[in-house]
């Protein structure tokens, strides 16, 4: 038996977000949430180590109302709880951190498993702060998981080499993009998950003053943008750039 | 100031030193086989991780390190370690931590960084007084100094992570961030086969091939390596060739370090001309041999 703890972020979709060309600032404002990619190949693997080992497996999501399609998604992969924390919206990997690990904290479980960085702020940083606020093991980056009694194995993936560890459980599976490929759940499935309560806790609003925002704007390219439709302006033009470059 | 900087990646230490030694005097931390090499870039002092490192035993000898040499504020990598740690030290040391940073000054003791958001379509300008920051590969060349640092070796404390093996990744050929010249192919390529006839320009240039997400990790035309981007490598070389590269903002994050960019796409609208110094609009097939004819 293993029971699981599986987190789901929630970002806004990126293709969306267009720039205001006046103040080059995003516009966030009315940009759909959609779920982190890597989400989805955690909920994938948390279903897959219980139908290997039995067990349960709860989401958790912190969003809001507007988040119960996320979570039938996960639902609808074969997560057995949702648990949706409603009202915290900060973007500060600390306090996102304290949020989950108080939640976690709550719940029985062998293992929590997370992506390993997301794609819109790409910090990497929550699996570290929970493997500390929680006192549990991190096995990072992971490409597989297996467990054996009460220990777990991770094959991890670095970026000159894989390495297998080990640790006992309860511990923190954070994991990498390539562990799985998410399936598509058959229509009955999602048609069951969008009949399944989620549950939605509300908290106090978290502030932090750590960090202060200065401005959030689109760089600018500072390039010469000399594009060349005629080849034979632009050839030799390229030519003398990377025959220079060589030097 | 005193920094202490630590990396597993003798790259992405070397980066960093040269980085902040202007800035104030720096303690690195590097694992053995790369401290002796590492200990050229100005840090006063080297350490040299003896043992393997994970993430809970690299936070932990850190703060030890922090704590013993007096120092300001700690940077590691943006690596999958170095982040992991950073996690962990942040909440173990109780301090603030500002992630992915590009750019950092210091305003006594506030720090103001930059770094990417929203994958890449923006940059975040920040203040704070955090103590811990990862640092994103690139952040500068590395440059040697004519000062070498004390070495001094230190054992890996203990980790409750138990390493039962490890398997090098086979690495094809040398590595893409040491790279003077790139050229870096793109899904426009179309075949797996495109390669072959990239292949006469990479070497005309004596360059290194890379590639962008889907062709490294999609396609798997190129090894994992190669792959240029967010969530690949950060690349800053002397020139850039993308050879049907788009120009995805997660690509351009990867890229923008480059100090010349070339750019040959058959799409007038591909996002990669906002991004390139000279532009090719056409045929990669009929342009490239063209191009390295004229450099023979």
């Amino acid at each position: 038996m293993v029971d699981v703890i599986v987190l789901i972020k929630q970002m806004p979709d990126l293709e969306q977000v267009k720039i205001d060309s006046n103040t080059r600032e995003p516009m966030i404002k009315n940009v759909p949430k959609t779920v982190e990619i890597l989400s989805e190949h955690a909920v994938e693997e948390a279903v897959r180590l219980k139908e290997k080992y039995k067990g349960k497996v709860t989401a958790i999501l912190l969003g809001n109302e507007q988040s119960s399609a996320i979570m039938k998604k996960a639902f609808a992969i074969g997560a057995d709880e949702g648990i949706i924390i409603d009202g915290y919206e900060e973007n500060n990997p600390a306090n996102t951190a304290r949020v989950l690990a108080t939640k976690i904290k709550e719940i029985k479980h062998d293992l929590v498993i997370l992506g390993n960085q997301s794609a819109d702020s790409i910090t990497g940083l929550i699996p570290g702060m929970l493997s500390a606020l929680l006192n549990e093991p991190l096995l990072g980056n992971a490409g597989k998981i297996e467990v054996t009694g009460t220990t777990v194995k991770v094959t991890r993936i670095l970026e000159e080499d894989n390495i297998e560890i080990e640790s006992p459980m309860p511990s923190i599976v954070s994991i990498s993009q390539e562990i799985n490929e998410p399936r598509l759940p058959p229509v009955m499935q999602i048609m069951a998950a969008g009949r399944k309560p989620i549950k939605t806790e509300k908290i106090a609003p978290v502030i932090s003053k750590a960090v202060t925002l200065v401005s959030n704007r689109a760089p600018r390219s500072e390039r010469k943008k000399l594009v060349f439709e005629d080849m034979d302006k632009g050839i030799p033009e390229v030519v003398k750039v990377l025959k220079e470059g060589m030097k | 100031m005193k920094f202490l900087v630590f990396s597993e990646n003798l790259g992405s230490l070397s980066q960093m030193i040269t980085y902040l030694r202007e800035k104030g005097e720096v303690i690195g931390v590097g694992i053995e086989k790369s401290s002796s090499e590492a200990a050229n870039f100005g840090a006063s002092r080297m350490y040299s991780i003896k043992g393997d490192i994970l993430s809970d035993s690299a936070a932990k000898l850190l703060e030890e390190l922090f704590k013993k040499e007096g120092a300001d504020s700690i940077f590691l990598s943006s690596s999958i370690l170095g982040r992991e740690a950073a996690g962990i030290l942040s909440v173990s040391l109780g301090v603030g931590i500002v992630p992915e940073i590009n750019e950092i000054s210091f305003d006594g003791s506030k720090a103001k960084t930059k770094r990417f958001y929203l994958g890449g379509k923006t940059v975040l300008e920040e203040e704070s007084e955090a103590k811990i920051f990862t640092v994103s590969p690139g952040i500068s060349d590395a440059i040697k100094s004519d000062k070498t640092s004390e070495v001094v070796s230190i054992d890996a404390p203990q980790s409750k992570i138990k390493i039962l093996s490890r398997q090098s990744k086979k690495a094809e050929g040398s590595n893409i961030e040491d790279a003077k010249i790139i050229v870096c192919i793109g899904r426009g390529l179309g075949k797996k086969e495109g390669i072959e006839s990239v292949k006469p320009l990479v070497e005309a240039v004596h360059g290194e091939i890379a590639g962008s997400r889907p062709v490294c990790l999609d396609y798997q035309w190129l090894g994992e390596d190669r792959q240029i981007g967010l969530s690949g490598k950060k690349v800053r070389p002397a020139i850039y060739v993308g050879v049907g590269v788009s120009g995805q903002i997660q690509h351009i994050a990867g890229m923008r370090g480059s100090k010349t960019v070339i750019a040959i796409n058959k799409d007038k609208t591909a996002p990669i001309f906002e991004e390139a110094d000279y532009g090719l609009v056409g045929d990669l097939y009929q342009i490239i041999p063209k191009i390295v004819e004229k450099l023979s």
